[in-house]
């Protein structure tokens, strides 16, 4: 791991072009600039730079300050950086290296339909993953309360998968067995897996028995209104329809878990 | 004819007969050959996708493995255009349309994955090639059959029918697709070319819980009591959806909503089809709208009573 150091960089005039937009290419493509992200207040851009030995920072600050449209460059912070397994964990999964480039904006938060049932935000959550609080982010509610309404997808600025990452992130709670008190959407989820692997389809009726049984039987009472409509209006089949490939479903399960499962 | 191979997707078997129903009745009447892909298999929606991805990967190939060996068996080879349309895969689920789009997304992103994937499906004999495209039936109609080939075939416009539509979500995220994400229009054009009158709809592309609904019940009743509210307010007499999801929450949950919030919202929830299938005339009886909980009865009577109305204007002249 090597060290990190944070520069602050406050711009002169520029003549021509993008300024600001061309400054930051001008800049990234320093080898040692891993990111660079315009701030407002007294300087206009900070640079985080990678480097071997902790000197090198000061190398850096005086090959920037030597750009004619650089006013002052302010060494801020030179610290190594912290091994962080959560986060690599997270952005080894597909859609999960979006992590990084969260700017915290909360556009997540202030999208999603169930963020006032959640333990933390969207945008807490990537937060935390960054901060690399595995234990706090996997035993969260918050993954399970997503509906996958993808509207914090859609509106991120920054193409952030965060309804991947949700999905993602129910993946790594189940497979370390770490569970959330009082929610149940995982069990409805083996229930629902439960009846394709069983008969290539799902069969709503053997499904949400299966998750009563498994949760709270008697919550069941209180959808029996409802599953009793959905009879009498013909919404509910008795019997489960077996597909004729169960059989290639089960050699795909088999196949899939042989291989790892989970990527 | 236009054929494609048709994915019903596990609600048309089970809570949105309905959908199915009117489905099949207005396809033939829109010149739609809708062949179904045989032994498909459900596509493994969100929870398998949340459980383990490359067998939830696995599972929706084997669907698009099945529809790309298809494309060969579909009936009267030479009425189907040439070109891409033979591999579309048509849905009228807006679940599965999303998550096979995913499956697609992700396996051409990530090649290593797709191989993955494949060694799966060839311990099934089966092989996914990347050719398939899954398309919404919504979109097929909207986009293939065409708002003026619909508005020159209605028999009985819906006139004075208000009418709120709702998107729900997945139909048009994550990825932007043939209609504007943040302010979809398209449903409201196809209620005006039936004659009917789009209301305003705020909520229109905002969640309904969807499968919260059977842990979080509480907290889904909510989303569906702000969806109902807005309707109602803006004066609906009833909402279109497109998603089976989407009609049962609203239409088999609404009286606990009215129990639960103190309100009295009867509104029938209709499926786009049966609203199309009402226009053409199709009998209320083949578009399964028996099958819809909240009755939409009065709202046919309503249909009907204008109808006469106006054809009595006509022969007064």
């Amino acid at each position: 791991m090597g060290i990190s150091a944070y520069l602050m960089i406050k711009m002169g005039k520029i003549d021509g072009g993008d300024g600001q937009r061309d400054a930051i290419r001008e800049l990234e493509a320093m080898p040692e600039v891993a990111t660079v992200e315009p701030v407002s207040g007294q300087y206009d851009l900070v640079v985080e730079a990678t480097v071997d030995v902790p000197a090198r920072a000061r190398v850096i600050a005086k090959e920037i300050q030597a750009k004619k449209w650089v006013e002052r460059v302010h060494v801020l912070k030179v610290e190594p950086a912290e091994p962080n397994p959560f986060l690599d964990e997270v952005c080894s999964l597909p859609g999960g290296e979006c992590v990084r480039w969260c700017m915290q904006c909360g556009m997540c938060s202030a999208s999603c339909p169930n963020v006032n049932q959640m333990d933390y935000s969207p945008r807490k959550i990537i937060a935390m993953i960054r901060a690399g609080r595995r234990y706090d982010v996997l035993t969260s509610n918050t993954m399970w309360t997503c509906a996958s309404c993808y509207l914090c997808t859609a509106r991120c600025p920054k193409d952030v998968k965060i309804t991947e990452l949700m999905h993602s992130l129910e993946r790594l709670a189940a497979r370390h067995s770490l569970r959330c008190e009082g929610v149940s959407t995982p069990a409805m989820y083996k229930a629902f897996i439960n009846s394709i692997k069983n008969n290539g389809r799902v069969f709503e009726m053997g499904m949400m028995i299966r998750f009563y049984l498994t949760t709270n039987p008697l919550s069941a009472f209180r959808m029996l209104p409802v599953a009793l409509q959905l009879l009498l209006h013909r919404r509910l089949a008795i019997m489960p329809k077996r597909i004729k490939g169960v059989e290639q479903i089960k050699a795909i399960v088999q196949r899939a878990q042989a291989l790892g499962g989970e990527r | 004819m236009r054929y494609y191979s048709y994915y019903p997707g596990c609600c048309e078997e089970g809570t949105a007969v309905g959908y199915g129903m009117s489905t099949q009745a207005i396809s033939h009447a829109l010149g739609l050959g809708l062949v179904e892909l045989e032994d498909w298999n459900c596509c493994g929606a969100t929870p398998y996708g949340s459980a383990d991805l490359l067998e939830s990967l696995g599972i929706a190939a084997r669907n698009l493995a099945l529809a790309e060996k298809a494309r060969f068996t579909v009936p009267d080879e030479k009425d189907i255009p040439e070109g891409k349309a033979r591999l579309d895969l048509v849905t009228c689920c807006s679940c599965c349309y999303n998550t096979l789009n995913r499956a697609i997304s992700l396996l051409g992103q990530y090649p290593e994955l797709k191989s993955q994937v494949n060694e799966c499906l060839a311990a099934a004999g089966l092989e996914y090639k990347g050719r398939v495209r899954v398309r919404h039936l919504f979109e097929v109609i909207y986009n293939d059959i065409g708002l003026d080939f619909i508005e020159a075939n209605v028999v009985s416009p819906l006139t004075e029918l208000k009418v709120a539509s709702y998107y729900g979500c997945q139909m048009v995220r994550p990825e932007p697709g043939f209609d504007n994400p943040n302010n979809p229009q398209s449903l409201d054009r196809l209620v005006a070319s039936l004659g009917a009158e789009p209301v305003p709809y705020p909520l229109k592309d905002r969640c309904c819980g969807g499968s919260l609904i059977i842990p979080e019940l509480d907290l889904t009743l909510g989303l569906i009591h702000q969806l109902l509210e807005s309707a109602a307010t803006n004066g609906a007499q009833c909402i279109i959806t497109v998603c089976p999801l989407c009609q049962t929450n609203l239409d088999a949950y609404q009286s606990k909503v009215n129990s639960k919030f103190k309100t009295s919202y009867n509104l029938p929830i209709l499926f786009f089809s049966q609203l199309i299938g009402l226009a053409l005339a199709i009998a209320p009886e083949s578009l399964g709208l028996s099958t819809n909980i909240v009755s939409a009865n009065q709202m046919l009577d309503q249909i009907s009573m204008r109808k006469s109305y106006a054809m009595q204007g006509a022969e007064n002249g």
